[in-house]
């Protein structure tokens, strides 16, 4: 890390002044400023604009609103029901990503450390997970949740998310444990420690970065989606986060203010999170989708 | 450890994870493939039809059209994500506070729910009070003003702005990492060959994060495949399936239409294009890193 660090500076040094030194200072700035705006206006406009009232929303469609409407968060709060939604939306990612991260780690553990028949095609079968393209198995995933019964359930959304997290989990956390020296199984076998608490006191502990990682990747993922959520809840009491804002903004189209601040809501949780754990999320996942 | 108790470890310790996986993307995609050779509504019978959903398929204009729209977006991704964040990369190769906010900023819609972005670019958008006509009235190109989403011609175009500003981020960091990976000592003797500037970036820069690129490209191909989300919520694939991608088609017909057997057809074809497209990608980009 250090290494890198210093490696990264002094490159810096003795490089960049030389390839920004020319008049090309200026095309990256303006190039700068322009991506600038045009990535931080959507958010400034968002949150601004879930304060104002809908003649502020038609007068001053760019500044600040003439009058903070504060009331807009607790009315959208209510209107939009979210604290159901609030409460779907946790139930359903941490459920899955508590089976991700338990199953895919047992799985793991297997895959990394153990020598058997089929290992070769078994990761094989994990890894060509990560080729299918999600939105291809809505259809004959609805047709196989109605016929198990499991529509409008959490298990609907709780199951098939976890589904889907397992090859980039297996994958990150295999080739993580993998890196371990052998000694490890040796030392815990004299100790006496059978498989099971080899697993849970030694393997676990130890594979937390990687861990970490995974749990970025699946949270951040259930938490967002919206296609299965769509095609399998169709009960309002049972409806996610995302599905429960995109079916508000049907209803209260017109309601500018309101719509705007439940969408406000509904996505301060993950970008507090994000502003805390900035670099654990960037790494993990650019590492889930490099490896994926 | 003996061989008995260390082969029921490893078989109860993979069921779980098969068992998951299997059932919820696996299953999803053999099955979609059956029922593609059946005329079915989603209830009563099932009538064998063979090969002729399928069939259809191909004569299918909307299909082609929904096909095009993705290579839009594939290319889009290609030929926009990846320069932008390569060029963004190399501009933000410092660690002072303003590249820092950058670099988190034009990340933060990663890690924000599709809906939420669908919805503010639709705000965006939208003919009477979206800001982007807004601005230009206020800067005296009122002739430009258009319906952005609403007018068949340019509507899938206005959706490429949006998936760009979602996705650009996870490019940036993954270009920003690798070209921090590269040794000072490189750029040092690079310099001292006279490779400055420009040609130190095209000459020694480029071809050792090549393997980056290419997966980045890889991974646009399967990304944008997956932009169901965007869509759905900003046109619903209309108006007129002029912005219609394969699963938003595939969507519609079973869930709007009722004809489950050929959405399910479509779905196999999406899981055979993906395939495909991700092959010749892989094929192209290393042939091109092996003739350089």
């Amino acid at each position: 890390m250090n290494q890198t660090a210093t490696a990264g500076s002094h490159r810096q040094a003795s490089g960049i002044s030389i390839l920004l030194g020319r008049g090309k200072h200026i095309i990256f700035w303006t190039i700068l400023m322009v991506y600038g705006i045009f990535t931080l206006y959507p958010f400034f406009w968002l949150i601004v604009s879930a304060f104002k009232s809908n003649e502020d929303f038609y007068s001053h469609p760019f500044g600040l609103p003439a009058q903070w409407n504060v009331a807009n968060f607790s009315q959208a709060w209510e209107t939009a029901k979210l604290d159901t939604a609030f409460a779907n939306s946790l139930i359903v990612s941490i459920g899955s990503l508590v089976l991700t991260l338990f199953i895919g780690a047992l799985a793991s553990f297997i895959l990394a450390r153990f020598q058997f028949r089929l290992k070769g095609a078994v990761f094989a079968f994990f890894v060509v997970g990560m080729l299918i393209p999600i939105h291809s198995t809505l259809v004959p995933l609805f047709i196989l949740m109605k016929q198990i019964s499991l529509l409008n359930t959490y298990w609907a959304l709780i199951l098939p998310y976890t589904a889907f997290a397992l090859p980039t989990a297996i994958f990150v956390l295999s080739a993580y444990l993998m890196s371990f020296p052998r000694e490890i199984e040796e030392a815990s076998f004299i100790d006496g420690t059978g498989l099971w608490g080899l697993f849970f006191r030694i393997i676990l502990p130890m594979s937390l970065p990687a861990l970490s990682t995974v749990t970025i990747l699946s949270f951040l993922h259930a938490w967002n989606d919206f296609s299965f959520a769509l095609v399998f809840i169709s009960k309002t009491s049972l409806k996610t986060l995302p599905l429960s804002i995109a079916n508000f903004s049907d209803g209260y189209q017109t309601d500018y203010g309101l719509t705007l601040a439940a969408m406000v809501l509904s996505v301060l949780p993950t970008i507090i999170l994000y502003l805390v754990f900035q670099e654990q999320v960037m790494k993990g996942m650019t590492a889930g989708a490099v490896k994926g | 450890m003996n061989a008995m108790s260390s082969r029921k470890f490893i078989m109860f310790g993979l069921a779980p994870a098969l068992l998951i996986y299997g059932l919820f993307v696996f299953v999803p995609v053999v099955w979609s493939a059956y029922y593609g050779f059946f005329n079915w509504s989603g209830f009563g019978d099932k009538q064998y039809i063979g090969l002729a959903n399928y069939a259809e398929i191909i004569q299918d204009s909307t299909f082609w059209r929904s096909l095009k729209n993705n290579i839009i977006f594939v290319l889009a991704a290609v030929f926009g994500q990846v320069p932008i964040a390569l060029a963004l990369a190399v501009i933000l190769h410092k660690n002072t506070w303003m590249q820092r906010f950058l670099r988190s900023a034009i990340f933060l819609p990663m890690v924000m729910s599709t809906v939420v972005i669908g919805m503010v670019w639709q705000y965006i958008y939208h003919p009477q009070i979206g800001i982007l006509n807004f601005l230009l009235d206020a800067i005296g190109l009122s002739g430009w003003k258009l319906n952005w989403l609403s007018d068949a011609g340019i509507a899938v175009y206005s959706l490429i702005p949006p998936l760009i500003w979602s996705f650009v981020g996870l490019y940036l960091i993954i270009f920003s990492s690798a070209l921090q990976n590269i040794p000072g000592e490189i750029h040092d003797a690079a310099e001292l060959d006279g490779a400055i500037g420009w040609r130190r970036l095209a000459y020694i820069s480029l071809p050792i994060i090549w393997t980056t690129v290419q997966v980045a490209i890889i991974l646009c191909i399967s990304g944008s495949l997956k932009s169901f989300d965007l869509v759905y919520i900003m046109t619903r694939g209309g108006p007129a399936h002029a912005t219609e991608l394969l699963a938003t088609y595939m969507y519609n017909s079973t869930f709007t239409s009722y004809r489950y057997g050929y959405g399910s057809a479509i779905s196999t074809m999406i899981v055979l294009i993906s395939l495909l497209l991700i092959g010749t990608s892989q094929w192209l980009t290393s042939r091109k890193s092996r003739s350089s």
